[in-house]
């Protein structure tokens, strides 16, 4: 099995005790595979934050368990901190929680905290701000000079330059324009497959699911609603709209084209997986 | 977690004090302060602690939200109880005596009245203000209650809405601390092990951006509070105008009583002797 995190029958409630109590995971089971790209999707206050969170061991469970590697992450837990190396956790609107003098410092912030030797960090610095396309020139730069879009992108490079074997990016994308979008996820698949790493991207957007991910797990009012590949969650497209999650553009159109009598088989997620079934069907037509 | 800190939090309600004037409510507890500093005898005490018991029922707030705002104080009061036990003579003899340490009658006395003056004052402004009253009409209510001072010239609206903004960006900062502690946990940092020093460093991680967060707001709710025209209190007029109700003469009328009851028994006497009433309280009634 090329399983590395699992969770099994996590629950997690804010302010246990007082008048604020909240639920914001019910008993949720999940595993992520290596290699994998999973996307976590569901409408806002789903509890995919709260999911997050407990990934790396910010939160503690209030029941259930986190295994990495087969073991418990709350096993020892004074030694927490080492998880979070393990399992890196981009959070939500990272840029944020960027403080250093420079860009290379700001992201030698975490390998350091690894322990690791002045040349070794600056060789992940290198190799995380390529692999999130920060060029070399903006290395020595303020982190506050740079744009939006620069800074989530340093961010995440903080987090990826301690090579992470688990990579979970919470809405990394939140914000930015088509084109950063694209520059950011797509850099993700590089990722996974280069470190055969797990990565698990936060997200409400469905045609990101559909673009990025391998596997799709469906979160609805703290609890998970479905887990499968993408071809298996789109297929079920009713089931999303009453989740409050909206297909993609294309699927729609494949929709409506099926329901005026074009049946179309095959991935109906993807403006290629469409054209592609559009083609089969009219070459099946004219024979 | 942080946010776990009640002390200073309003709970939403329909109890009979939430729907007091928050005016009132300022000077009522005003006159509380004092009624406890002005305590000085154990039958005083018994009558402030019945009152506080007597808000915390009507006010509704649970019994352990009010513990827990205690809680932080608890090693501090415990120390002074301490210190006055073991630093305070009496005239009588010792109530126990072993090697150098002598605890005397007087002192216990004192260090009871200490941790219940503490202890009171802290719940009972808490249930009459902070908890019960929402931060924007505890803030009317003083805007209001300093207005004559307008008429030397004090800027009474703009410390108003200074108090106001800062009192309505403390949850906010707590959470955005937690938030970036957070994300600088995830990259490992450590922010309670090591030396002072070592620790004293690791809060820039955290202090930095939170102090470019703070001035980036301060800035963006200044220009938005200009684009709206907010030009301070001139020619301002008030959505919910703040208006006197038969229920704060009752309370108002009540505390009067409560304040002329601890001065009366502020007057009976007692002495610090083995057959005082505060002797009576704690090893025979408790
Ligand atoms: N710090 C917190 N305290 C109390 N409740 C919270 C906190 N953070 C999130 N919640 C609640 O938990 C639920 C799940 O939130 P979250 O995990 O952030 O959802 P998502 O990331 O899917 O939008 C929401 O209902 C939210 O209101
Ligand atoms: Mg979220």
């Amino acid at each position: 099995m090329n399983e590395i995190l699992k969770i099994e029958n996590l629950s997690y409630v804010y302010g246990k005790g007082t008048p604020f109590e909240k639920v914001a995971l019910d008993n949720v089971s999940v595993s992520f595979e290596k290699g994998k790209i999973t996307g976590l999707i569901g409408h806002t206050g789903s509890g995919k934050s709260t999911l997050v969170n407990l990934l790396n061991g910010l939160y503690k469970p209030t029941s259930g368990t986190v295994y990495l590697d087969g073991k418990d992450i709350w096993e020892n837990p004074k030694e927490i901190s080492k998880i979070r190396f393990k399992v890196g956790l981009v959070m939500q609107y990272p840029e944020y929680q960027l403080f250093d003098e420079t860009v290379r410092a700001d992201i030698g912030f975490g390998p350091r905290n690894l322990g690791l030797s002045e040349a070794e960090v600056e060789e992940r610095v290198l190799e995380a701000a390529r692999f999130s396309g920060i060029g070399d020139d903006l290395l020595d730069k303020s982190p506050f000079e740079l744009s939006g879009g620069q800074k989530r992108r340093v961010a995440i490079a903080g987090i990826i330059a301690m090579r992470p074997d688990v990579l979970v990016l919470d809405e990394p994308a939140a914000g930015l324009d088509p084109r950063g979008r694209r520059e950011i996820l797509g850099s993700l698949r590089d990722y996974a497959n280069r470190m055969n790493a797990s990565v698990i991207l936060v997200s409400h957007s469905m045609e990101d699911m559909a673009h990025y991910c391998d596997n799709v797990v469906v979160m609805n009012s703290a609890k998970v609603y479905r887990t499968g590949t993408v071809n298996e969650i789109f297929s079920d497209a009713e089931g999303l709209i009453s989740v409050g999650l909206d297909v993609p553009m294309i699927s729609r159109v494949a929709k409506e084209l099926t329901s005026r009598g074009i049946a179309l088989e095959g991935e109906l997620y993807t403006v290629n997986g469409v054209k592609d079934a559009i083609l089969r069907y009219v070459k099946e037509g004219k024979r | 977690m942080i946010s776990d800190i009640t002390l200073g939090q309003f709970f939403p309600g329909k109890s009979p004090i939430h729907r007091l004037d928050p005016r009132t409510k300022i000077i009522l507890a005003t006159i509380f302060i004092v009624a406890v500093f002005l305590a000085s005898n154990p039958a005083t005490f018994l009558l402030l602690a019945i009152t506080t018991v007597v808000l915390i029922g009507i006010s509704r707030i649970s019994m352990k939200v009010i513990l827990k705002s205690i809680k932080p104080l608890v090693f501090i009061l415990l120390f002074t109880a301490i210190l006055n036990i073991l630093m305070t003579k009496g005239d009588s003899a010792p109530l126990l005596s072993f090697w150098v340490i002598e605890i005397y009658t007087e002192g216990v006395a004192r260090a009871v009245m200490m941790a219940l003056r503490v202890i009171i004052l802290i719940v009972g402004t808490s249930i009459l203000l902070t908890y019960t009253t929402s931060p924007i009409s505890l803030t009317d209510g003083l805007e209001s209650l300093l207005s004559p001072l307008k008429l030397i010239r004090i800027p009474v609206h703009t410390f108003a809405m200074m108090m106001s903004i800062a009192l309505r960006f403390i949850p906010t900062l707590v959470e955005e601390t937690e938030k970036i502690m957070n994300a600088q946990k995830s990259r490992g940092a450590d922010f309670t092990s090591g030396s002072l020093v070592k620790r004293a460093k690791a809060l820039i991680p955290l202090l930095v951006p939170l102090f470019v967060s703070s001035f980036k707001r301060a800035e963006e709710l200044a220009t938005a509070m200009e684009c709206r025209c907010y030009r301070g209190d001139k020619n301002r007029t008030k959505l919910v105008k703040l208006q006197y109700k038969g229920i704060d003469f009752v309370f108002t009328f009540i505390f009067a009583l409560i304040f002329g009851g601890v001065i009366c028994l502020n007057i009976i006497p007692y002495k610090f002797d083995s057959f005082g009433l505060i002797y009576d309280i704690i090893f025979y009634k408790v």
